[in-house]
């Protein structure tokens, strides 16, 4: 695949580090977090891989365009409206996190509903951008942040206060069942190649096949995106009460310090790195959602000085539910609802897979 | 072609209306040549023909030779001999500094410009220690044969266009067949010839006319006046604009990263111009970012950079009796005053205006409790990465883009900072130049990186 497929994985790997991933994880540090882990990782692989090679088939094309080629349409219409509303929900919990994140360690002072307004005004611009641009935004922060990201995880591990032994205690519930929702949950930061129902209109080349070379390093990255996520907060933290921690890796980045740097605590350089990777999230999933939205609901006469207002109307609607949301919601809540958005999430993509299976059949009959 | 004058009646008409058109100018010269049995008629604006070279070329041979056949055979021998094709062709070509001469039957049209622009200047806009120290010129003709003396290619193709509907002033489209991109030639030739300006006085203004919005911020097209850099984008397959009457040339496309490249930088060696690249793109990033952060810190953010820095800018702000959002617009306010008084200024008074300008931004402000120390830095530091990029319409637009930037941290802190930088940033990778991403990230070969479709 090209390089771009590669940010859409990353981009949803590194994204949830900071969010409720680990928070999720940790609750299950005594009920078989580590052997979902381990489950998640070929789960996640063979989705991944699934996914890159039903799209390779169709060079150029969205799944919307799919589906209204092979499928009729009253099946079309609900399935893609669903879809859609998935993305909205994904990158929604993604935002109201980050707002949280920010009105707790960077900007106190704000209202949460002006820094959820202050995301919005530039996702809504971000989000209306053609395929291609998203594209390049996402390389380019990514490019940026991830030699950063990088260092900070090197040091996290190389640093005197990191105890191995709280890691060595947490492996002795190695032998416990997996649940559903560690799973789910672990298996979440291996599906951004899902992404590709909406960006595989960017890959108009055929000769770009997934190899398993390919998947081998994904599967690579993911263990080491996995294994720090769970472990690295509990040999910096402690293996008891970590999971009483809101948000586990803030407070892990907080406990390294840049003797040397200009900015001594590393937790507002790890603050402003997740800020833009989770605008990268958020503008991915909106996107995605925003496109496929649009490609069902398409009222002609709403026309404004030859601008079609559709996408606007959607992002007014965007606007609201999330600044509404962000009223509603409490910490506590945000983490068990995205739990159960990961366990929905895990099961429907399941059954996407079946649908793939079913074009397939319809496209080759 | 000659006006084939079946009917004489047709000539002797035109020439009529030809001088009914300019009666009015006071320049036009309407002379016969008479000797013996021979006869011809000049007819001419004084003020655009070279009067030696009018003498040298017709009118001296036109005493000399015998017969008024060898006089015709003569001067349809000419090389600056024009086609004449309709009236209006020939009045157009008349004022731009054309001899029409009558023979016989015949109207035959000559280009004996006189031409005063064609000194080629020393480059004043885009200096550089080494490489060619001479720019263009003023006049077209002169600029073409700069370009050509430094790209010695047969398949370097110039074509003429004519823009400004009340000027006329000839456009040239340069650009090297064997390389350059059809779809970018295809749109240049269709945004030219949807141009409907009255006057084109500049090469720069068809940026602004040519890039299909009524407003833009950041510059789609390049303008520079270093032949050397115009020879580097002809070999990299782009397409050069050229108007008669000015000493710039605009480049289409151009992405962002040809703005931060300085010519030098293909002069030099490998780790030095990497060197001065990396400190290109720091004082880039320096002068967007400083203001903005100076406010998120200060106002929103100081536990963020270490207590003894945090410290010593509290401290430097005692005394200051408004919030730093004020503070920073009122330095870099007049420090961008100071910035256009300098450029506006005749050279004479330039030293005054520094003079009291630093004084002004110097010690003074601090005294008087206006600013911070720190401000002043920050303010200095601003004022002087702002001209390290190479091409001034992009550092123009850089100063813009720093008080949007300084507008979200005044608001939101550095969360807001950082997010209008990717804002910025989204801005950029949504725009294009001719078709060309405006901004990305090239990892392969160009070539494979600039299709039509680089996935």
């Amino acid at each position: 695949m090209s390089r771009y497929f590669y940010y859409l994985v990353f981009v949803n790997m590194i994204a949830n580090v900071v969010a409720s991933v680990p928070k999720i994880l940790l609750l299950e540090k005594t009920e078989g977090a580590i052997l979902s882990m381990v489950l998640a990782l070929p789960l996640g692989l063979v989705l991944c891989y699934i996914v890159a090679k039903f799209f390779n088939r169709f060079p150029g094309k969205g799944l919307p365009e799919i589906m209204k080629k092979y499928l009729p349409r009253w099946f079309t219409f609900p399935i893609i409206i669903l879809i859609a509303f998935g993305w909205f929900m994904a990158g929604m919990i993604t935002l109201i996190t980050y707002s949280f994140l920010l009105k707790r360690f960077l900007t106190p002072d704000m209202p949460l509903v002006w820094i959820t307004a202050i995301f919005l005004l530039f996702i809504s611009y971000g989000i209306l951008m053609k395929t291609s641009s998203v594209l390049y935004t996402v390389e380019f922060v990514l490019v940026c942040c991830l030699p950063v990201i990088f260092i900070i995880i090197i040091k996290a591990y190389t640093t005197a206060e990191m105890e191995w032994d709280f890691v060595k205690e947490s492996m002795m519930y190695v032998y416990r069942l997996p649940t559903f929702s560690a799973l789910a949950a672990s298996t979440y930061l291996l599906l951004g190649g899902f992404n590709l129902i909406i960006f595989n209109r960017f890959f108009t080349k055929r000769k770009q096949k997934i190899t398993l070379l390919q998947i081998l390093f994904l599967g690579i990255v993911a263990f080491g995106s996995l294994f720090t996520t769970y472990f690295v907060p509990i040999g910096l933290n402690g293996f008891e009460g970590v999971e009483t921690i809101s948000y586990p890796w803030i407070t892990t980045s907080d406990a390294l310090r840049l003797e040397l740097g200009i900015i001594e605590r590393v937790l507002f350089v790890f603050l402003i790195l997740y800020l833009a990777v989770s605008f990268l999230s958020l503008l991915i999933h909106w996107h995605v959602s925003l496109e496929l939205f649009r490609s069902v609901i398409q009222i002609k006469r709403l026309k404004w000085k030859e601008k079609n207002l559709v996408p606007y109307i959607i992002i007014g609607v965007f606007w609201i539910i999330s600044l509404q949301l962000t009223k509603y919601l409490t910490e506590h809540q945000l983490t068990i609802y995205t739990s159960y958005f990961f366990d929905g999430l895990l099961i429907s993509f399941i059954a996407m897979v079946g649908l793939f299976w079913f074009i397939l059949r319809r496209a080759k009959a | 072609m000659p006006l084939k004058g079946k009917k004489q009646v047709n000539v002797d008409e035109a020439i009529v209306g030809i001088l009914e058109e300019l009666k009015l100018t006071g320049d036009v010269v309407h002379k016969p040549l008479r000797m013996d049995d021979k006869e011809i008629e000049l007819l001419y604006i004084k003020t655009v023909v070279d009067g030696d070279q009018l003498h040298q070329l017709i009118i001296k041979p036109f005493f000399e030779l015998g017969h008024l056949h060898h006089v015709a055979s003569y001067l349809n021998s000419l090389p600056n001999q024009q086609e004449v094709q309709s009236q209006e062709q020939i009045l157009l070509d008349l004022t731009k500094g054309s001899v029409l001469v009558k023979l016989n039957k015949d109207l035959l049209l000559f280009d004996v410009k006189k031409v005063n622009t064609n000194t080629v200047r020393e480059t004043s806009v885009e200096p550089t220690i080494l490489g060619p120290q001479y720019a263009l010129s003023e006049d077209l003709a002169t600029n073409i044969n700069l370009i050509r003396q430094r790209y010695h290619k047969p398949s370097l193709t110039v074509e003429m266009h004519e823009v400004g509907s009340k000027t006329n002033q000839s456009l040239a489209v340069i650009y090297d067949q064997n390389v350059v991109k059809e779809g970018v030639l295809k749109e240049v030739n269709s945004r030219i010839s949807e141009l409907d300006q009255d006057i084109v006085q500049s090469t720069t203004q068809l940026q602004r006319f040519m890039n299909n919005r009524t407003r833009s911020l950041l510059p789609t097209m390049m303008a520079t006046e270093r032949t050397d850099r115009i020879v580097y984008n002809l070999a990299g397959g782009k397409v050069i604009l050229l108007v008669d009457g000015s000493p710039s040339t605009v480049i289409a496309p151009a992405v962002f990263f040809d703005f931060m490249t300085s010519m030098e930088d293909n002069y030099g060696l490998y780790w030095v111009t990497k060197f001065s690249k990396f400190l290109r793109y720091l004082g880039l990033f320096a002068c967007l970012i400083l203001p903005g952060l100076y406010v998120a810190a200060t106002s929103f953010n100081p536990e963020v950079f270490r207590v003894e820095l945090a410290l010593s800018i509290a401290g430097s702000r005692i005394g200051v009796p408004y919030p730093s959002f004020v503070e920073v617009l009122f330095m870099l306010i007049i420090m961008e005053l100071l910035t256009e008084a300098s450029i506006r200024l005749p050279k004479a008074v330039t030293g005054t205006a520094t003079t009291v300008g630093g004084l002004i931004l110097g010690t003074a402000a601090t005294e008087a409790a206006l600013a911070s120390n720190i401000m002043i830095i920050i303010v200095a530091a601003v004022a002087i990465s702002t001209f390290v990029i190479p091409i001034n319409e992009m550092s123009y637009a850089i100063r813009v883009i720093r008080y949007i930037l300084l507008l979200f941290a005044s608001i939101a802190g550095l969360a807001g900072l950082a997010l209008a930088l990717i804002g910025i940033l989204m801005y950029m990778t949504n725009k294009d130049s001719f078709g060309e991403p405006y901004f990305k990230i090239y990892f392969n070969q160009k070539r494979a990186e600039t299709g039509d479709n680089p996935s």
